[in-house]
């Protein structure tokens, strides 16, 4: 498994953004949906090795972050792109591909081909040399989605990588999200259901902290048939039919 | 070598990958030639990443090393008109705050990134904090020597600007705030001045009394531990 979980809590002072999650999972491209502030991006900084748990056990790609080497070995493993990307305006976005490889503890002298492979890979081509600050949001985001994976990551954290991007560059995107899944375990989290739907072969629903649906997208969908659930899609119909079961559950207890 | 003619001259071998030699030429094309400055730092530091996040340090753009040869060319100046060892009064606050904007949120636009790198974000700070003292120091000792100012006090001012580099560090560390970082150290550093002044009505006393050497000593180990501690990822619960 490159990532096993098992009980993990996370707290920011009084509050408690995550609160006794367990997941397991292999190769293939995992969703992560949820409310805002259901503790998503709290869950991925985690597994980024960004912040510790306050308590649980954490092993990704079979190592402990908790040690100097193998935290590093697991970076050097890993793709995040951060809800929020922070960029050097100045960088052109070969620059910043580049050095995120050098970060990543690349080979030197894999690192051209990796950053060109990326940028290609992201349809960023045509922009490989203009200065970040000349970009429109759509265009950082698939430069952010480029540094993720310019290392071939093995585990790959992406929080909100479609926020931003136009229709057809979101179905380019879940065309490389299943090409990236045949090899590495790829966690998305997002709050487009439709992203789930036509990219990730298992769900979770996240809601205060907790995975409240682990499963997959039939399986999501088929909890909200036969409910008066809101939705536009099957999809939606699940998703707000778990939400709604989870917090009636939570109520009563 | 034979030349194709006709309507095949334009047409590619098929055992020719297009996409794998597009690939190559992007690669030769859009790589980013290392300035002199990262080469050198690359090679001393064994770190190509680490050379990388030298160069983007915020207080070793042009604009802050600007700023600094200003303030202790003024300070210069006015050492030469007054007799007064004002480079010494003003280069240990031009450190501390270029230490403070040297690393961390709101200072680094990657700084969340660079917290999921192999290469740590500590070995980043501590590497661009080096630099940034380092070349502080420069400055101060030319515009030191300059000035004509003697050479106990020359070295005199570099003791207090560790103390106070390293205070502004570990406040800038510990609340995450480079501002805050450059507000407790220029804090730190007047109310040692005038303390100092007031005791014995010489404004250079802080950097020349060879009394306050253990004092400047013991808080710099205590912003340097401060610093390393507040960077440190913890195992157990925040």
């Amino acid at each position: 498994m490159n990532v096993d979980i098992s009980e993990v809590t996370r707290r920011f002072g009084r509050a408690q953004a995550v609160a006794g999650v367990s997941l397991e999972t292999g190769p293939g491209v995992f969703g992560l949906l949820g409310p805002n502030g259901a503790g998503k991006t709290t869950l991925l900084r985690m597994l980024a090795t960004v912040i510790p748990p306050s308590s649980g056990q954490v092993r990704l790609l079979g190592r402990d972050p908790g040690g100097h080497g193998p935290r590093r070995e697991i970076r050097r493993r890993l793709g995040y792109l951060p809800q929020n990307l922070g960029y050097y305006p100045g960088f052109t976005v070969a620059e910043f591909v580049e050095y995120f490889a050098l970060l990543k503890e690349m080979p030197p002298r894999q690192v051209p081909q990796a950053v060109a492979t990326a940028i290609e890979r992201v349809d960023l081509g045509g922009r490989a040399r203009a200065k970040l600050r000349t970009l429109s949001g759509g265009m950082l985001r698939r430069a952010g989605i480029a540094q993720a994976i310019v290392n071939e990551p093995e585990l790959l954290l992406l929080d909100e990588p479609t926020a931003g991007l136009d229709p057809e560059q979101r179905v380019a995107f879940r065309a490389l999200l299943r090409d990236l899944a045949e090899r590495a375990t790829v966690i998305v989290s997002t709050h487009l259901v439709e992203d789930v739907g036509a990219a990730c072969s298992q769900v979770g629903v996240m809601d205060a902290g907790k995975i409240v649906f682990q499963g997959t997208p039939d399986e999501l969908i088929a909890c909200g048939e036969g409910t008066s659930a809101v939705g536009d899609a099957p999809l939606e119909r699940g998703y707000s039919a778990v939400l709604v079961s989870a917090r009636t559950a939570a109520l009563v207890a | 070598m034979t030349y194709r003619t006709g309507p095949d001259r334009d047409r590619c071998p098929e055992d020719v990958d297009l996409g794998r030699v597009w690939l190559t030429v992007a690669a030769e094309v859009w790589r980013r030639r290392p300035g002199l400055v990262e080469r050198l730092a690359a090679l001393a530091l064994r770190s190509p990443g680490l050379a990388r996040a030298l160069v983007t340090t915020s207080s070793l753009l042009p604009g802050w090393l600007m700023a600094s040869a200003i303030v202790l060319a003024v300070g210069m100046f006015a050492t030469l008109g007054t007799g007064t060892p004002y480079v010494a009064l003003f280069a240990p606050a031009v450190a501390a705050a270029g230490i403070a904007y040297a690393y961390g949120p709101g200072v680094d636009p990657a700084w969340e990134l660079s917290q999921s790198m192999a290469v740590s974000d500590r070995m980043v700070l501590l590497v661009r904090v080096l630099v940034v003292f380092a070349l502080n120091a420069v400055l101060g000792l030319a515009a030191s020597a300059a000035s004509g100012t003697a050479a106990a006090v020359t070295f005199g001012w570099l003791v207090p600007m560790t103390a106070v580099s390293a205070l502004a560090l570990a406040a800038a560390t510990v609340t995450r705030s480079a501002n805050a970082g450059v507000a407790v150290g220029l804090a730190a550093w007047v109310i040692t001045v005038l303390s100092v002044y007031s005791g014995s009505g010489h404004v250079a006393t802080a950097v020349v009394s060879s009394t306050l050497i253990l004092p400047y000593l013991a808080a710099a180990v205590a912003g340097g531990t401060i610093a390393w501690f507040a960077t440190r990822i913890p195992k157990g619960t925040s």
